[in-house]
């Protein structure tokens, strides 16, 4: 018989270990990480959902601390905090980081574009006269930009797949290197350009799926499926949201906020409301962080909550998630992924010997999800691995 | 061209009337007919595929408005369209392969008399591999040219590009329209063949001693087990009768004038004998994207009791039935109500259905829809005639037999959907 060992006790012991270690992060890290680390006595903190609570304004005290320590570079954006720090350790001139952060910031913009188009700008600036010259420069460019934060998924993967993408127009036969340097700009532009693309039309695709008279259930807050319920909603549709509140982010609210601005008949929900009022639902809509080898996804904490109430009560759940974020990984399960941790504020000090769950996302198994859409079509998440394995191998 | 209009018509009025009987009749007929109006239409010298597309496409509107549910007209219509796009793109991509090569890139070309425009390798490269993939993420990545700009974008050198391609245009114009009617040949022979192929697999899938589970008739079906039959596997055969045509009786009949120990039950009593039944086999009326099955009305019903036995439903369905269209409320809008008076003697409850009496709405309605909709998850397996596959593969299958871009054929068409 197998018992369930106490293993929370070396845990607690080896978390105690690390925080006290300086972060063994390359020195490329920005520095609020490392300002963030001091306040935290846990280990680094995502910088993903920090940009995301970045792009949705929303202060905490903790944001306010990072503010105060984080050095201004001078382009700071009216209220939001600025998280940019510069890039240590590259000598260059030109660094790779500063360029992404500057895309980041963009509210629009998904992080993996704002990423292809940094290592585009890494091309465009680069000094190197042969392609293996320039392939070695993109690499320690894009590994940079992976270990700035490594918790990312669709970070690394739109990283991958730009590395991916050079790797393969170099076996084309340029005989002029500037004409394939131009060339590989142009379709890092067209991928950039890409974005807001995939997200049309996924919306183009979904429309058929969002009948009259329906209810959908949402969680967290994702472009995609904000721009899907925009487009319904020019369409004319009659249908109504459910939202749930999204704890600790409030990203329910601000989702909230910008369907009433549609229109769109909004109802609110606690988290713990979603079972209560599955009844009533027709469909789940979520957007993703990334999407896995097993055709699973990772996204806000919550979701494979959601996914196993609907699942339970034969509601269709829907992921839309553009194609530049589907991953190598297989999960497993929920620890397989790197921790992303994300400052929770209770509103009440906790007392020191309580411990808060405070990773930010989880894994939703393929088995839970119904259809995907991607600007790639609407496959079942067991299309996923094939796709990937058509790119990668 | 007033030959194939009149052709035409005389297909639309079938349809409408619902004359046609069978999705397999439909397919090859509308298969056919699309043959003739590609035969028929007058090809420009440049760009023709689009041309085709444009006619083929005139028409199919027309074929889908007049039968929207009988879904295997849709997917012809789509198919021939696949073909004329791929064929369309193979002649191509041969041009430009059999065509002299220099080194030079992107620039002028030297307006040398002859006819063969020069390209450079990339984008020989380019377009020898654009061959109609489904966009994936490698053609996300390698930015892969609309298929009717590929010659286009090859050189940019216009005027000796112009004067080779007229040239060359004059031997393909006829090679592509003959190219494109010997692909819709092999897709009606396809068609017709389709039972056959999928007898082939019967011997696989049926072992001796077992007993097998079906509802309504089906040729299909049929043709399978009479084939397994004639490899000498022995076996009974539990068939439940379809109200309310009750085309089980026939099948039954069928069967046993092949030899074949028969049983016939109700549709009502499926999940009490469905314990002593090693696998159910049913055909189907269309397949869809996401491997959902519309098949005839029951057999979701059956479908659910095989599940809670764990019985194994197969699906049997010839490749024309692959609809790539995804159900999006299935009970509502791929359904179609026949006329109660299957289920009810009219004389009898004439004063129910009455709308004169006195309220001026009967109180007794009758609803008979012909269809059901089985979800993906309750289908083990679907043999088609080119082997036997999972529901989750019917996105790859699609992938190849049709294009993204034919998709929304019914959207202009009808306003419902």
């Amino acid at each position: 018989m197998w018992w369930r060992s106490a293993s929370f006790i070396l845990d607690g012991q080896q978390h105690q270990n690390d925080g006290v270690a300086p972060n063994p992060e390359s020195a490329l890290l920005s520095s609020p990480s490392m300002a963030d680390s001091a306040l935290n006595p846990k280990s680094n903190v995502s910088a993903y959902y920090q940009t995301r609570a970045a792009h949705h304004a929303v202060i905490t005290s903790d944001w306010l601390a990072q503010a105060q320590a984080a050095t201004d570079d001078g382009d700071s954006l009216g209220s939001e905090a600025q998280i940019g720090g510069k890039g240590e350790g590259s000598g260059k001139a030109f660094s790779v980081i500063d360029e992404f952060n500057n895309w980041r910031k963009q509210p629009d913009l998904a992080e993996a574009v704002a990423a292809i188009r940094a290592l585009a700008a890494a091309i465009r600036k680069s000094e190197a006269t042969t392609m293996m010259e320039l392939e070695i420069e993109l690499k320690k460019a894009s590994d940079s930009l992976k270990s700035w934060d490594a918790t990312s998924i669709s970070l690394t993967a739109g990283c991958d797949l730009f590395m991916r993408y050079v790797t393969r127009t170099s076996a084309l036969e340029y005989e002029d290197f500037n004409s394939a340097k131009s060339r590989l700009i142009e379709r890092a532009e067209k991928f950039g350009e890409i974005s807001c693309k995939a997200r049309r039309i996924i919306a183009m695709l979904s429309q058929d799926f969002i009948f009259d008279g329906c209810t959908i259930l949402v969680h967290g807050f994702s472009r995609v499926v904000l721009e899907v319920m925009k487009t319904a909603a020019e369409n004319k549709k009659l249908f109504r949201v459910l939202c749930t509140k999204g704890r600790p982010d409030r990203t329910g609210l601000r989702f909230s906020n910008e369907l009433a601005k549609l229109d769109v008949p909004v109802k609110l929900l606690i988290d713990s409301a979603v079972a209560y009022t599955m009844d009533e639902v027709d469909m789940v809509f979520f957007g993703a962080d990334g999407v896995v080898e097993s055709g699973g996804i990772i996204n806000m904490m919550g979701t494979f909550q959601i996914a196993l109430v609907a699942h339970s009560m034969n509601k269709p759940v829907y992921v839309a998630a553009e194609s530049y974020k589907f991953a190598r990984h297989y999960l497993l399960n929920q620890k397989d992924m790197a921790p992303a941790l994300r400052p929770i504020d209770f509103g009440v000090p906790i007392p020191s010997k309580v411990e808060v769950e405070t990773s930010g996302r989880d894994y939703t198994p393929p088995q839970y999800l119904t259809l995907l859409f991607t600007d790639l079509g609407v496959p079942t998440p067991s299309v996923i691995s094939d796709e990937l394995i058509q790119l990668y191998l | 061209m007033p030959d194939t209009q009149a052709l035409v018509n005389d297909f639309l009025n079938k349809l409408k009337k619902r004359k046609i009987e069978g999705s397999q009749a439909t397919a090859k007929q509308t298969a056919e007919l699309l043959r003739s109006v590609i035969s028929q239409t007058r090809v420009p010298y440049t760009n023709q595929a689009a041309a085709l597309i444009q006619s083929v496409k005139a028409v199919g509107e027309r074929l889908i408005a007049a039968n929207p549910v009988e879904l295997a007209v849709g997917n012809v219509v789509r198919r021939v369209l696949h073909i004329i796009r791929e064929e369309d793109l193979s002649l191509t991509a041969a041009a430009m392969a059999g065509v002299n090569l220099s080194a030079v890139s992107d620039d002028e070309d030297d307006a040398d008399g002859d006819n063969q425009p020069v390209l450079s390798a990339a984008a020989i490269a380019a377009a020898s591999r654009s061959t109609l993939r489904p966009p994936s993420l490698q053609t996300l990545l390698e930015d892969v040219p609309d298929f009717a700009a590929v010659p286009h974008t090859s050189s940019s050198g216009g005027d000796s590009e112009g004067k080779s391609k007229s040239a060359d245009k004059s031997s393909r114009s006829r090679k592509l329209k003959h190219d494109v009617i010997e692909a819709v040949n092999e897709l009606i022979q396809d068609i017709s063949t389709c039972h056959e192929q999928i007898a082939e697999q019967a011997v696989e899938h049926i072992h001796q001693n077992e007993v097998i589970l079906t509802l309504g008739s089906s040729r299909t079906v049929l043709e399978f087990l009479c084939a397994a039959k004639e490899k000498k596997r022995s076996f009974r055969v539990f068939v439940a009768e379809g109200a309310p045509r009750y085309q089980g009786h026939l099948l039954a009949k069928e069967l046993v004038m092949r030899g074949l120990p028969t049983t016939l039950i109700t549709d009502s009593a499926v999940f009490a004998m469905i314990s002593r039944v090693n696998m159910v086999i049913v055909g189907a009326h269309a397949v869809m994207a996401n491997g959902g099955v519309i098949a005839p009305v029951g057999l979701n019903m059956v479908a659910l009791a095989a599940q809670k036995h764990a019985v194994p439903f197969v699906v049997l369905a010839g490749i024309h039935k692959l609809c790539p269209l995804y159900p999006h409320h299935p009970e509502v809008l791929l359904n179609e109500l026949r006329s109660p008076s299957e289920l009810l003697d009219f004389g009898e409850f004439s004063d129910c259905l009455d709308f004169g009496s006195g309220i001026g709405a009967p109180l007794l309605h009758v609803v008979n829809p012909t269809f059901d909709y089985v979800p993906p998850k309750l289908v083990s397996l679907f043999i088609t005639d080119t082997g036997g596959h999972n529901p989750s593969y019917m996105y790859r299958l699609i992938a190849d037999y049709y294009s993204a871009d034919d998709l929304v054929l019914q959207r202009r068409a009808t306003s419902g959907n």
